[in-house]
C-alpha cells in the first residue's frame, strides 16, 4: 500500500509541473485565468431548430452548426449579416471561428433564431 | 400474488377500453384512410404548395414573398422526396382518394383567385392563403393522417415534418404581419 501511495504523490507532482508550466508559456497567459484551449461547441439543426438555441462561449471557441433535419437550411447573423454559413444542406456542417456575441438566424426560415454570447 | 395480476389485468382493460373509445368516434366521422391513400394525401398537399410558390414566382416583386416563394418550392420538394423514396421502399402506389381529390379541387380554384391578382394585391392574397392553407394541412397531418397512418416508418415522416410546417406558417404570419399589409 506505501509504495502505491508513493507512486500516486509522484503522479500529483509531475501533473503539477505539468500545470505550472502550461500555465506560465507565453502562448496561454495572454489568456488570463482561463488555461483551456479554444473549445468546439455543437449546435444541432434539426426539427426546425436550433440546438442548443443559446450558448455561451470564449472568444476563439469555435461553434460547429451540423444539420440533421429534412431540409435545407443557413446560419446568418441577424443585425447586419455580417457573416452567413450560406445554405446548408441535409447532412452538412459549418464551423463559426467567435469573435464576438451574436444573434443569428435561418435566412431560409426566419422564424429559427439563436444566440451566442463570449462571455 | 394472484391480486397484483387482477389489478394489472383492470388497468390493462381501463387503458384498453379508453384507447379504442376515440378511434371510434373518429372511425364514424371520418372515412379511414388506408397508407397508400394517405401517401396520395401528403404528395398532393405538399405539390398545392409549389404550384402557389410558382404563381408567385411569376407574380410577385417583394424580394421577400419571394424568398418565401422560394422556401416553399425548396422545402415541399425535399418533402416529396422523402416520401417518395419511402413509398418506393415499402412497395406502396400512392392512390387518390376523396380527401386528395377536395384538396386538389380547392386548389384549383384557390389558383383561379390568386392569377386574376397582380402587385400588392395579389402579394397579400398570397401570403393570406399561405397562412391559411398551412393551418388546414397541420390540422390534416395531426388528425387524419397520422391517426390514420399503419406504417411506423410512414408515421415517423409525417411527424417528422410537422415542425417544417409549423415554421412556414410562423413565416408567412411573419410576412403577413410586417411585409404585405
Ligand atoms: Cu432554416
Amino acid at each position: 500500500m506505501k509504495g502505491f501511495s508513493y507512486r500516486w504523490y509522484g503522479y500529483i507532482f509531475l501533473e503539477l509541473i505539468i500545470f505550472l508550466a502550461l500555465f506560465n508559456a507565453p502562448g496561454t497567459r495572454k489568456r488570463g485565468k482561463d488555461l483551456s484551449a479554444p473549445r468546439v461547441y455543437t449546435v444541432e439543426i434539426s426539427g426546425m431548430k436550433f440546438n442548443p438555441a443559446a450558448l455561451v462561449v470564449h472568444q476563439g471557441d469555435k461553434v460547429m452548426f451540423v444539420n440533421h433535419d429534412l431540409v435545407v437550411h443557413d446560419v446568418t447573423e441577424a443585425a447586419k449579416k455580417s457573416w452567413t454559413s450560406s445554405p446548408l444542406g441535409v447532412g452538412k456542417s459549418w464551423s463559426l471561428n467567435v469573435q464576438q456575441s451574436a444573434v443569428y438566424y435561418c435566412s431560409i426560415h426566419p422564424v429559427m433564431r439563436g444566440s451566442i454570447t463570449v462571455k | 400474488m394472484k391480486n397484483p395480476n387482477y389489478v394489472s389485468l383492470s388497468c390493462i382493460g381501463i387503458i384498453l377500453a379508453s384507447l379504442a373509445f376515440p378511434l371510434l368516434v373518429n372511425a364514424q366521422s371520418n372515412p379511414s384512410l388506408s397508407d397508400a391513400e394517405v401517401a396520395s394525401v401528403a404528395v398532393a398537399a405538399n405539390q398545392i404548395d409549389m404550384s402557389y410558390a410558382d404563381i408567385a414566382e411569376a407574380k410577385s416583386k417583394n424580394t421577400k414573398v419571394l424568398k418565401f416563394a422560394q422556401t416553399m418550392k425548396r422545402d415541399h420538394a425535399a418533402v416529396i422526396e422523402q416520401a417518395s423514396a419511402l413509398v418506393k421502399k415499402l412497395g406502396v402506389t400512392p392512390k387518390d382518394n376523396a380527401v386528395s381529390k377536395k384538396l386538389l379541387a380547392d386548389a384549383a380554384q384557390t389558383k383561379k383567385t390568386l392569377n386574376d391578382k397582380s402587385g400588392k394585391v395579389f402579394d397579400k392574397a398570397y401570403i393570406d392563403n399561405e397562412v391559411s392553407y398551412h393551418k388546414a394541412v397541420i390540422n390534416t397531418v395531426q388528425t387524419l393522417l397520422i391517426p390514420d397512418t399503419d406504417n411506423a416508418e410512414l408515421k415517423q415522416l409525417l411527424q417528422n415534418v410537422l415542425p417544417a410546417l409549423k415554421a412556414h406558417l410562423g413565416h408567412a404570419e411573419m410576412l403577413q404581419k410586417n411585409v404585405v399589409q
